[in-house]
């Protein structure tokens, strides 16, 4: 079973939002995979370096498309942005290192740090952009 | 030999930089805004001279009359405007000629940057047109003697049906209404040197057209000061009738005059003409050729227009998806425009070498040092460091010599520009322990070879310019020295420094993550991501 499930509810009504989320989702739920084979280190390591670089390209296009159509919650969303971008980098040296680890938790963390996003900003972002 | 010249030239410059540098600190030397500052006196002279054209009248008896008034029944206003019109023209010769000397020193002007510099070359005989007919309108001895030397110099040419000298050979053929030709000829030429000004900067994105404020504040008060200590006057009434013997000539404006006599027309010609177009064929005399420029890998390109937003000579541009996904841009680099300078890559958030998924492309990236070199070259230049006191330096080919730091316990990388550095590289080597503090050398502040590179980079370190450098990384284990080519010594004794900081922190240990940054007020971006047609 999926991590995450794509939900219509997510959409924010802008193609290319979409478009990355739905990737995006792909993505955590492949590492989620992974994460559960047997002996898959290094696979892990590699998908969450993946999720890193195209959360943070995500990122910078909506807030990019945020600038562009004067998002009034602007400053809000960029600072969670930064908060995300760093929870993963936490997560990445969490598992790096192998100080408290463990796949349940890092799967948890995943779908928590993710779906977090969703709930609150995008949300939002998708009744402001209408 | 134009590279011994060019050494010289560093070294003359380099000893001057240094003294201002010294006094008033890199960030407002006026050396490294000379540009800009041509084009804040270009506003003092159109300022000033808005004011003298309010009393100046447009004859021959009234414009001496009405200057000597200016100059003297008001000289708290309109003598301080005249002297402000003149003696920020001289400035503007000054900067502009120190601002030519300066990027050839430089090897600012080869490449892709031949258009700025060809265009500069141009916009010299608008300044100088624009400033010689100033002089004329005053109409005293040394007017009289700029007329007739300059129509001489012009009848030289076979353009004119009979000389125009002729007009200035006696007071009856002068008359008033050649006065208006040369007022509408003095707001005229200035104009169109002012137009060629914005064509100059045009290929160049964020020109800075305005000096720092403090430097704006002190050549004013300079300016002020000197045109009330030593106001600009006239040297007698012209009189057609007799030959004028001794005039003192303005020598940022006039060097040429008295050659047109001693020589020959002709032969000023040649010099003029020849000397400009010496100057214009220069970034042929060679050519340079720039690496090759960045390339945009659109599997990885969602155009959020970063790269767009950092390039300082408007090389990358975007232009409407055209691979069938579905974002609205793409990034496109003008490979004409582009000196690979790499701060487009260091703007883009997916070049980062936390990736390892197969074969991990940024969305844009420099074929000459690729993003995925840099990080192998980390790996191989960190691996054989030992000690608590290991430093990561990046460097930049226009900063620093690198090579001179080779000692036990640094690591060097000399990237194209110090922009050209995505922030997460910084978090890669710190995080992963591949060094214990990581070191950015680079050009003089404020006078960065790539324009924007230090400051880029900067703003990127402080959370205020994408991409952020996480605020996880300790700020401790991070040094910069903008110190410049000449700098090698101030750095190596600023690593040394740091290395001794380093010992004392112990190694890195991964603390508390920070408190969340309040949603301070983001400075507003700039520069509007649009679609520009190229």
């Amino acid at each position: 079973m999926s991590l995450i499930e794509w939900d219509e509810k997510y959409s924010v009504g802008v193609a290319a939002v979409d478009h990355e989320h739905r990737e995006l989702i792909g993505l955590v739920n492949e590492a989620h995979e992974r994460l559960m084979r047997p002996g898959a280190v290094e696979a892990v390591m590699d998908f969450l370096g993946e999720i890193f670089a195209r959360i943070s390209a995500h990122f910078a296009l909506e807030e990019q498309i945020m600038r562009a159509r004067n998002y009034d919650r602007y400053d809000e969303h960029k600072t969670d942005h930064e908060r995300l971008l760093d929870e993963i980098r936490d997560m990445m040296d969490d598992y790096e290192d192998g100080e408290l680890f463990s796949e349940a938790l890092l799967a948890q963390q995943l779908k928590t740090w993710f779906a977090g996003h969703f709930r609150s900003h995008d949300a939002r972002l998708h009744r402001n952009l209408d | 030999m134009i590279e011994t010249i060019q050494r010289a030239g560093r070294r003359a410059f380099s000893l001057i930089e240094h003294a201002f540098d010294a006094a008033f600190g890199p960030r407002i030397n006026p050396l490294y805004h000379l540009g800009a500052l041509s084009f804040f006196f270009f506003w003092v002279v159109a300022a000033s001279g808005i004011y003298v054209y309010v009393f100046f009248e447009t004859s021959i008896d009234g414009a001496y009359r009405s200057v000597e008034y200016l100059t003297h029944a008001q000289w708290y206003v309109g003598g301080v405007a005249r002297s402000l019109h003149r003696y920020a023209s001289d400035a503007m010769v000054i900067s502009v000629l120190l601002h030519l000397a300066r990027e050839f020193v430089l090897d600012r002007y080869r490449g892709v940057r031949w258009y700025a510099w060809l265009t500069g070359v141009i916009l010299l005989w608008f300044l100088y047109a624009s400033g010689i007919g100033g002089y004329w309108l005053v109409w005293d001895r040394l007017a009289q003697y700029i007329a007739l030397v300059t129509s001489e110099w012009l009848d030289w040419l076979p353009i004119f049906a009979e000389p125009i000298a002729r007009n200035f050979l006696n007071s009856a053929s002068v008359n008033d209404r050649f006065f208006s030709l040369l007022v509408f000829m003095h707001i005229g030429i200035p104009l169109f040197l002012l137009l060629g000004m914005w064509i100059h900067i045009l290929r160049i994105s964020r020109a800075k057209t305005n000096p720092p404020r403090l430097i704006m504040i002190g050549t004013s008060l300079a300016l002020a000061a000197l045109s009330l200590v030593y106001p600009a006057l006239s040297q007698g009434p012209a009189d057609l009738d007799t030959l004028v013997s001794r005039v003192q000539p303005d020598w940022f404006y006039l060097a040429m005059y008295p050659l047109i006599d001693l020589w020959s027309p002709g032969a000023v010609w040649a010099l003029a003409g020849g000397g400009t177009l010496l100057l214009m064929l220069l970034p042929w005399l060679p050519r340079r050729r720039e690496e090759p420029a960045a390339v945009v890998d659109l599997a990885n390109c969602n155009g959020c227009g970063r790269c767009f937003a950092d390039c300082p000579y408007s090389a990358v541009i975007l232009q409407p998806r055209r691979d069938g996904l579905p974002f609205e841009s793409q990034a496109v680099v003008e490979p004409d425009l582009c000196t690979a300078c790499g701060i487009c890559v260091g703007a883009c958030p997916t070049a980062t070498p936390f990736r390892r998924v197969s074969d991990p492309v940024p969305g844009i990236d420099m074929p000459s040092l690729t993003t995925r070199d840099i990080r192998a070259r980390i790996l191989a230049a960190t691996a054989s460091l030992t000690g608590k006191d290991r430093v990561m330096v990046f460097g930049c080919r226009s900063g620093p010599d690198l090579a001179s730091l080779r000692e036990p316990g640094i690591a060097t990388l000399a990237l194209p520009c110090v922009g050209a550095l995505p922030p997460s590289f910084i978090d890669f080597v710190i995080s992963r322990r591949h060094a214990d503090g990581v070191l950015l050398a680079g050009c003089v502040a404020g006078d960065c070879y790539q324009r924007l590179g230090v400051e880029w980079t900067e703003q990127r370190l402080a959370g205020q310019r994408d991409p952020y450098l996480r605020r996880r990384v300790p700020r401790e284990r991070l040094a910069t020295a903008w110190v410049g080519p000449s700098g090698a010594t101030t750095l190596a004794r600023e690593i040394a420094a740091f290395r001794a900081r380093l010992r004392a922190m112990g190694p890195y240990r991964r603390g508390p993550a920070p408190p969340p940054a309040a949603p301070a007020s983001h400075p507003p971006e700039d520069r509007d991501v649009s679609y520009r047609v190229g």
